[in-house]
């Protein structure tokens, strides 16, 4: 699997990364002190709830008697969270050694939460009410579609559809990174694009919601509060109607932004505005954990390098035609083929072999995922056979040196060369030499008081 | 099992169902009020809820004579009523304490209906870890990703040994499912059903000695999720009170006979094994008073 370097998990980092006083604010509010306490690892949850209801710091030799000996990196692991988000504080005292206790607005909190259930700032929608709800059925593919929307429009922004309410320089912060612009044939997915795309819905969630948060500054919004309203949303019951009327003006813009990623469906009453979160916005403060339910696959890959894909979808469409050339389609199947044209394609848009592998093993349709391999073998050496293909030759950029004044001075330099991790050829007959660029300048230093 | 296995969340998502003991004869003789005691578990419930949104959490309770599903976090009729009932407790839990208290009006009537003076007031252990063993089933063969199951009983009343077999047998099929049967005793007395129940699933067994510290001790000991419990210290049992009950009578015995067949437990020589119908040899039986030297060890489980 190769490694991804979009992580959506780390959006607790992010958390963890605001200043103190900010955590500490963010802390006031009882639902965020719920939604960190989920995020974070088994046994720092552990930690929290034994040492909810203790109010004087317990001595870290005293917790580290709570694991057993093969827990003790998940031990440290557990608490170096805790210390990052501020949960725990670190007490030093020369007699008794480090002591940790728990930061006190989160303990009250919490303490107040298990103890009492919290009550949303919202108002639910009363059930005499007139307007109809949609079913939960109805949401789910309302938040899907809207999604699915949003991703077409993030990878084929050069075709100008105007599908969703996203203002086109919010779309161009999302889509920084993860398309690049080319100078004739407009915006290129990237290698990390591609990445995107093959994440699971709530993966591309968290990330899409992490530049939403970090670009909160630019738009004269406090990520902080952000942040706390995210959360919150998260504790909202799926389905359910909500009185915009509490919100501030700022919740309510973010709001509509994210009606149109499908977190939440706005519905207009006779006197007030409701929303109703959908199941991705419920999701949220799941998907800061890693335990994603994983969606059924869709792909059939034969030996003769054709695929079938049962899908209606046209985004997964586009993200076949990546790399495949689409034969024909037909209302529930996409027909398509590996070539080496549309492979090269690919390796062109800096989409590797390991990746295309992955995403199809990870979609293969269940009735091939359960053999093994769910690929045809023949299949996947091939498409790693042309990606290598292309990798026959690598440029370096390099200086060459010949001349030398002795026998000895060309060794010392070939020896220099080496010991930077710099040389690339060397011929001792005709005293040549080629090293890489970045050495170049300490060479020339090195040959200068070689000369003298 | 791994099919099953297969099917699990990677993380810790657990799946707690919890028995609660409602039993009136042992709840007039404790030192914390019922009410009290509800209070440090529904703080329990509501922590354990905290952990994870998969988490999910169903309460059986267990009377003298019934038992019943009090409490399914699961199921959709506990959102939506959002009206808090003024009692300071959670919303959530307000169906909870609605469906209790109909359950003990109605477990004391059954009670009324069939009073029998010398049974040892004793609560209906076999029955909720029956019912407890059902839902868990029931989740298992769902089909979709499931959370990981446990069971834990928070009894106090004593042992019923008329329940022997029912029990063990819950117990084993437990053993079988690969759930384990934590157990948090707050009687008086040692309770041989509860310690042999955490000792055959590997689940943990412990008796609090402070009872208005329930909660720390339950957060402690038995929020701790099966994924954690590999690199956790928890309380090892000292001793497992090993001792069966006989079929003929139900009394908790030391040493019985046992049928050489169906391994039936007696407390006293039958001529005829009342379970599976062998009639046993006479041998030089007798001599009453030689009947402690040929009583045999009841079996170890």
């Amino acid at each position: 699997m190769p490694q991804v370097k979009i992580i959506a998990k780390n959006f607790m980092d992010m958390v963890a990364s605001l200043p103190a006083i900010k955590l500490d604010k963010l802390y006031n509010n009882v639902f965020i002190c719920e939604a960190i306490l989920r995020s974070l690892p088994p046994l720092a949850k552990k930690y929290v709830l034994q040492m909810l209801y203790i109010n004087v710091p317990v001595p870290a030799t005293m917790m580290e008697e709570w694991v057993l000996a093969d827990g003790a990196s998940k031990h440290r692991v557990a608490i170096d969270r805790l210390i990052q988000l501020r949960i725990f504080s670190e007490i030093s005292d020369r007699k008794r050694g480090t002591s940790y206790s728990l930061n006190p607005t989160f303990q009250n909190n919490l303490q107040k939460h298990i103890i009492s259930g919290g009550v949303l700032p919202r108002e639910p929608m009363n059930s005499d009410n007139a307007i109809k709800l949609p079913s939960l059925q109805e949401l789910e593919t309302y938040a899907l579609k809207q999604w699915e929307c949003f991703l077409l429009q993030l990878i084929n922004s050069g075709q100008g559809e105007k599908l969703t309410g996203i203002s086109s320089s919010m779309m161009k912060i999302f889509q920084r990174g993860l398309l690049s612009q080319r100078d004739k044939d407009g915006p290129r997915l990237t290698e990390s694009g591609f990445q995107f795309l093959l994440m699971d819905t709530n993966a591309q969630l968290w990330y899409i919601i992490r530049e939403y948060i970090s670009n909160a500054e630019e738009r004269d919004v406090e990520p902080a509060d952000l942040i706390s309203f995210l959360l919150e949303l998260s504790f909202h019951v799926t389905g359910e109607a909500y009185n915009s009327n509490t919100l501030t003006e700022v919740q309510n813009n973010t709001l509509k932004d994210l009606a149109d990623l499908g977190l939440v469906k706005l519905q207009q009453g006779r006197k007030d505005s409701w929303f109703i979160p959908t199941k991705l916005a419920t999701n949220l403060s799941v998907s800061l954990a890693d335990s994603s339910a994983r969606k059924e696959g869709f792909v059939v890959m034969e030996t003769n390098f054709r695929m079938y894909a049962y899908s209606t979808s046209k985004l997964q469409c586009e993200i076949l035609r990546l790399f495949a050339r689409i034969e024909y389609q037909l209302p529930n199947l996409i027909a398509c083929a590996i070539t080496k044209e549309s492979l090269y394609n690919a390796f062109d848009n800096g989409i590797t072999s390991d990746q295309i592998i992955t995403f199809l093993q990870q979609n293969s349709h269940p009735r091939c995922a359960d053999r093994v391999p769910s690929i045809p073998e023949n299949v996947t050496d091939q498409i790693r056979l042309w990606e290598t293909d292309l990798k026959r030759i690598e440029m370096t950029q390099a200086h060459f040196y010949d001349e030398f004044p002795s026998k000895d001075v060309f060794e010392a330099a070939c020896d220099f060369a080496r010991e930077w991790g710099g040389l690339l050829w060397e011929d001792s007959k005709r005293m040549r030499l080629v090293v890489k660029s970045e050495v170049h300048n300490q060479m020339r230093e090195f040959l200068h008081t070689q000369s003298k | 099992m791994p099919s099953v296995v297969s099917k699990q969340y990677s993380d810790d998502v657990s799946l707690l169902v919890l028995l609660l003991d409602t039993n009136p004869l042992f709840w007039s003789t404790t030192s914390i009020t019922f009410s009290q005691f509800l209070s440090h578990v529904l703080a329990f419930l509501n922590a354990v809820l905290g952990l994870n949104q998969l988490n999910q959490v169903v309460v059986i309770a267990t009377g003298y004579s019934s038992c019943d599903y009090i409490y399914d976090s699961s199921s959709t009729s506990n959102h939506g009523n959002f009206e808090s009932n003024g009692t300071g407790m959670p919303a959530l839990f307000g169906s909870l304490l609605k469906k209790l208290e109909e359950f003990v009006t109605k477990d004391e009537e059954l009670t009324k209906e069939e009073v029998s003076e010398d049974r040892i007031p004793s609560c209906l252990l076999s029955g909720s870890l029956s019912m407890a063993l059902c839902y868990i089933q029931r989740v298992f063969r769902s089909g979709h990703l499931h959370p990981q199951p446990r069971i834990l009983c928070l009894q106090g009343s004593p042992d019923g040994p008329e329940q022997y077999v029912a029990v063990m047998n819950s117990i084993f099929s437990a053993q079988r499912l690969m759930v384990p049967i934590d157990s948090c005793y707050i009687g008086v007395q040692n309770s041989a059903f509860l310690q042999q129940a955490s000792y055959i699933t590997g689940g943990v067994h412990h008796t609090p000695k402070q009872l208005d510290g329930l909660f720390q001790y339950l957060t402690t000991i038995f929020a701790t999720d099966l994924h954690s419990r590999g690199f956790v210290q928890l309380p090892k049992p000292i001793g497992v009170d090993f001792r069966a009950s006989c079929f003929c009578h139900k009394k908790t015995i030391d040493m019985g006979y046992i049928c050489s067949v169906c391994l039936s437990i007696f407390c006293e020589h039958h001529k005829k094994c009342s379970t599976c119908g062998s009639v046993f040899g006479q041998s030089k039986h007798d001599d009453a008073s030689s009947v402690s030297d040929k009583k045999r060890k009841a079996p170890s489980t």
